[in-house]
């Protein structure tokens, strides 16, 4: 059974001595941090009687003396029988948790342990607490439903804890090969590129041989072969050039025509991914990020494939023929060449990584002035109004003054840093040069051989270079690569069962089941609730914000499954519904209002394409908007979202109650719809929302319990839990939560009234 | 009218500042905190928190019952006898567990992601952080923190004193 961790060897033996084996221990763990509050080791052993608390003072020690033999006294032992203590609890803090053991109703905090334990100590209190109730202990209550966080093989945190991927084992070349699998269906096109390549590349050498050996040996010489043939020798060499960039372009068109197609393709399947995905995976965290980021990848893709890939290609190509021609030329001369290459890649290698970091921390330091920028710019009320013009002219000054710092920086290494290089480059060509002359002189080589070897070596810096940061590059692409794979190969955690129970037409009747739910291990937000909502019926969900309101919409919509418990509609268990048929009857009016980019038409009828003109009039006619909408100069045609006509909060609302009319679902979430609007909006809207309830099973949660008037039952939810339900006379003369609730609301009414006044 | 007004927002915004003369902190045997104010006032157990964790670690601490009430504020742990200051600054640190990062081994950045290599006055750690142009935050000129992929905290509070080698880690991030 997996118990946690494993015990120690040394811990076992010293456990045995003490009469406890191996095999009564229930669940075994680990803390990281001792008592002093440094990083540590703790063990804890629960058996079914007693929870063992192991302290190792110096753990290194006590191995050695184990080695040696001696068991004895290696750990220092507490041993706090089960039936003595009331409680086991985890305590989350800032960067770290606590073990709380309550024994005699005195709370004793045993052990401190890393953020990075938290999710196992979790499970160990559940664990010790059902062991102290003399319940069983199964084999899933081992686990919280989520994967290990850490590589099987080598061990390291996966860098998202909700990804099981490790940048470390996992496999480049099979991302390799799966990156080119894109180019599959582009065989013919693949092969047309490289032998173009191999022919550009192979009339690139034969230039600087017609430039220096042809011309200065056979046409300027006098006795050359073709000796004043210098028209003929010039055409010949045009063409030459002609021909390399000919080709040239033609691979850098086929190219450019493939990648396009096939980044663009992989977007689309990007996109189709995302939309599949569950809700959990938008709202966790960072994964904002990699959203927008998968457009930069997959540009970084094209990139590489377009430009990095040839050139990749072209250059190796070159490197290899000028080497090989200038051997073949003259070895010897070429051996004593190539003595400063190696240095010059050196020191390519050394110092281009630091040019890329200033660049890329001047572009740091640039982004964080433009955000200041930005920041008065959007501002520009709140500044003004403040008087704090001056305050944000010395904002600015302080970020400039960091660019202006890290530019000179920059400045100053490059003006160094290039010289340098030049220095280094032309130091082959003073080889040449002077080795080369003197064999001229000597005889030995002839002028044009030499021009020849000086152009060879002028073409082999570029190439160079570029391998240099090939490597980087390839990196990046293959990170970029990683990071869209991931996207393709999440599974969407919310999934449709293979036999899904379809519920065509739907009653409406909802039921949570003991629910229990967290989006974070061990910070559960609904706890063992339970209600039972008739068809028709409209609930109103009260509470402080924060107490698990939304979140029970959530899972009633299934955006997120339970953990315990089960989500009921119509008696079936909404994780074995289609989803298909979850999502098109049930509806939502949320808080903020999204509004697609097209008219207000489209809007209304997203959520029934087909929907007639009349339909989408009527519909918007019942959520009041049929007026304002009219006054409009383009009328149901006035583009409204992110680039159109900005429209009010009131006004959003009700094309947003117009959709879910016309989507006419058969349960309805009503979540704060009317929180953000003046009360005169407010009634309209109310309106809006009476006839739109009708005939519908309502779920409303307002922050105004005044909106509420019309529920026929009200639930009220504190911290996770139903702590009163009822129609609004019981939980009035009930006196309590919901009571307390309203007076408060009253107060604050009031006092706004006072304010007002 | 306006002076009742005063009166009731006062009740909201007053502070109620812990005296170091009624106010007596004490450990429990378990290891935590226990107040007693003056005569009446009794809570077995309080919760600690810094309102201004890095500049003021010290001061502004808000003294709270297990339901996270407030029952007051500590305006400076000076104003307390040594013992008490002592006590409530471990239940901090215990709270705000932040090792202070002393020297950098190494940081090796892989696939976007950073493998750290340091050594901490809570002993020598390894942590992974993701994103590290938002996980690695100047605070201050000097003041770092940086938050590892399970949220464990770590700081430098000057990285201009750290060793040559160990700076220039920060430096190449910042």
């Amino acid at each position: 059974m997996d118990r946690l961790d494993s015990p120690p060897k040394e811990l076992v033996v010293t456990c045995r001595s003490l009469g406890i084996s191996e095999s009564d221990l229930v669940a075994f763990v680990a803390g990281d941090l001792d008592d002093a509050g440094r990083y540590g080791e703790v063990w804890f052993a629960l058996t079914s009687e007693e929870l063992l608390v192991c302290k190792a003072h110096d753990p290194t020690r006590e191995r050695a003396a184990f080695a040696a033999g001696n068991s004895d006294g290696l750990y220092n032992i507490e041993r706090i029988p089960l039936d003595q203590i009331d409680e086991i609890t985890t305590e989350n803090l800032v960067g770290n948790g606590f073990l709380v053991v309550t024994v005699s109703g005195e709370p004793r905090r045993v052990c401190q342990f890393t953020n990075s334990q938290a999710r196992k100590f979790g499970i160990f209190a559940k664990v010790a607490e059902k062991a102290r109730k003399g319940e069983p202990v199964r084999e899933e209550d081992f686990s919280d439903g989520r994967p290990a966080p850490f590589c099987p093989r080598c061990g390291r945190l996966y860098p998202e804890p909700e990804r099981a991927i490790c940048p470390h084992c996992m496999d480049k070349r099979a991302l390799t090969l799966r990156i080119l699998s894109f180019f599959a269906g582009y065989k013919a096109h693949i092969a047309a590129v490289i032998f173009l390549m191999l022919a550009g590349a192979g009339l690139n050498l034969v230039s600087p041989y017609l430039g220096g050996r042809v011309l200065f040996d056979e046409v300027l010489n006098p006795g050359g072969r073709y000796e004043g043939r210098v028209f003929e020798a010039v055409v010949l060499m045009a063409l030459f050039n002609l021909a390399s960039i000919g080709i040239s372009i033609m691979h850098a068109r086929i190219n450019a025509h493939m990648t396009a197609h096939v980044i663009a393709g992989l977007k689309t399947q990007v996109f189709s991914a995302m939309q599949r995905l569950s809700m959990g995976f938008f709202t966790r965290k960072q994964t904002g990020g990699l959203m927008t980021r998968v457009n930069a990848d997959a540009d970084q893709l094209q990139y590489f494939f377009h430009d990095g890939v040839p050139y990749f290609i072209v250059n190796s190509l070159q490197i290899v023929g000028i080497v090989t021609a200038m051997l073949l030329l003259n070895w010897r001369l070429a051996l004593l060449v190539l003595v400063p290459i190696p240095l010059l890649v050196w020191f390519m290698n050394k110092a281009f990584p630091r040019l890329w970091r200033l660049f890329s921390r001047r572009w740091r330091a640039l982004r964080s002035l433009n955000a200041v920028v930005n920041d008065a710019l959007t501002g520009i009320r709140v500044v003004k109004a403040f008087g704090k013009e001056r305050q944000e002219i010395e904002r600015f000054g302080r970020r400039n003054q960091r660019v202006y710092d890290v530019s000179l920086q920059t400045g100053y290494f490059t003006s160094t840093f290039f010289p340098f290089l030049g220095l280094l480059m032309h130091s082959g060509g003073w080889i040449v040069w002077g080795v080369g002359g003197w064999h001229v002189l000597e005889g030995e080589i002839t002028f044009g051989t030499l021009m020849t070897f000086i152009n060879y070596l002028g073409m082999l810096y570029g190439p160079l270079e570029f391998m240099t940061h090939i490597v980087d590059w390839w990196t990046a692409c293959i990170n970029s690569a990683h990071r869209i794979f991931e996207i393709l190969d999440t599974a969407p955690e919310v999934a449709e069962k293979p036999d899904p129970v379809r519920l065509q037409p739907m009653q409406g009747e909802i039921e949570l089941r003991n629910v229990t739910f967290e989006y974070e291990p061990n910070k559960p937000v609904l706890k063992n609730v339970s209600f039972h909502v008739r068809p028709g019926e409209m609930i109103g969900l009260v509470g402080h914000s924060g107490a698990g309101k939304s979140t029970i919409t959530n899972v009633i919509c299934r955006f997120y499954d339970v953990q315990e418990g089960a989500v009921l509609i119509d008696g079936v268990d909404v994780r074995d519904v289609a989803v298909a048929d979850l999502r098109s009857q049930i509806g939502i009016v949320p808080q903020e209002t999204f509004l697609f980019t097209g008219t207000i038409a489209e809007n209304i009828a997203y959520g029934r394409p087909g929907a007639t003109m009349e339909e989408i009039i009527q519909a918007a006619k019942a959520a009041n908007a049929h007026d304002f909408i009219i006054k409009l100069p383009d009328g149901y045609e006035t583009v409204v979202g992110v680039r159109g006509q900005d429209l009010s909060g009131g006004e959003k609302q009700r094309i947003a109650i117009a959709r879910a009319i016309l989507h006419n679902p058969k349960i309805l979430i009503l979540d704060e719809a009317t929180a953000s609007l003046d009360t005169q909006t407010e009634r309209q809207i109310q309106e809006a929302l009476k006839r739109l309830v009708q005939g519908r099973t309502t779920i409303a949660i307002a922050h105004r319990l005044s909106t509420l008037r019309d529920a026929d039952r009200l639930i009220v939810i504190e911290e996770g839990k139903v702590v009163e339900m009822g129609t609004h006379e019981e939980l009035e003369a009930l006196q309590g939560v919901y009571y307390r609730l309203r007076e408060k609301q009253r107060e604050a009414l009031a006092i706004r009234g006072v304010a007002a006044g | 009218m306006q002076q009742q007004d005063q009166h009731g927002l006062s009740e909201y915004v007053d502070i109620r500042y812990l005296d170091p003369a009624t106010a007596r902190f004490s450990e429990t045997p378990g290891g935590f905190v226990r107040l007693v104010i003056g005569e009446e006032e009794s809570y077995p157990r309080v919760a600690l928190y810094r309102a201004f964790p890095f500049s003021f670690p010290d001061r502004y601490i808000s003294v709270r019952d297990m339901d996270g009430n407030e029952i007051g504020m500590i305006k400076d742990l000076n104003e307390f006898d040594e013992k008490t200051a002592k006590l409530i600054l471990r239940e901090l640190e215990r709270r705000y567990f932040t090792p202070v990062i002393t020297q950098i081994e190494s940081i090796k950045e892989e696939f976007g992601y950073a493998y750290w290599d340091v050594r901490t006055d809570a002993g020598p750690r390894r942590f992974t952080v993701r994103d590290m142009q938002s996980n690695v935050i100047l605070l201050s000129p000097e003041h770092v923190l940086i938050i590892d992929v399970d949220g464990n905290r770590y700081e430098i509070p000057d990285y201009h004193k750290l060793d040559a080698r160990s700076r220039k880690y920060i430096e190449d991030l910042l």
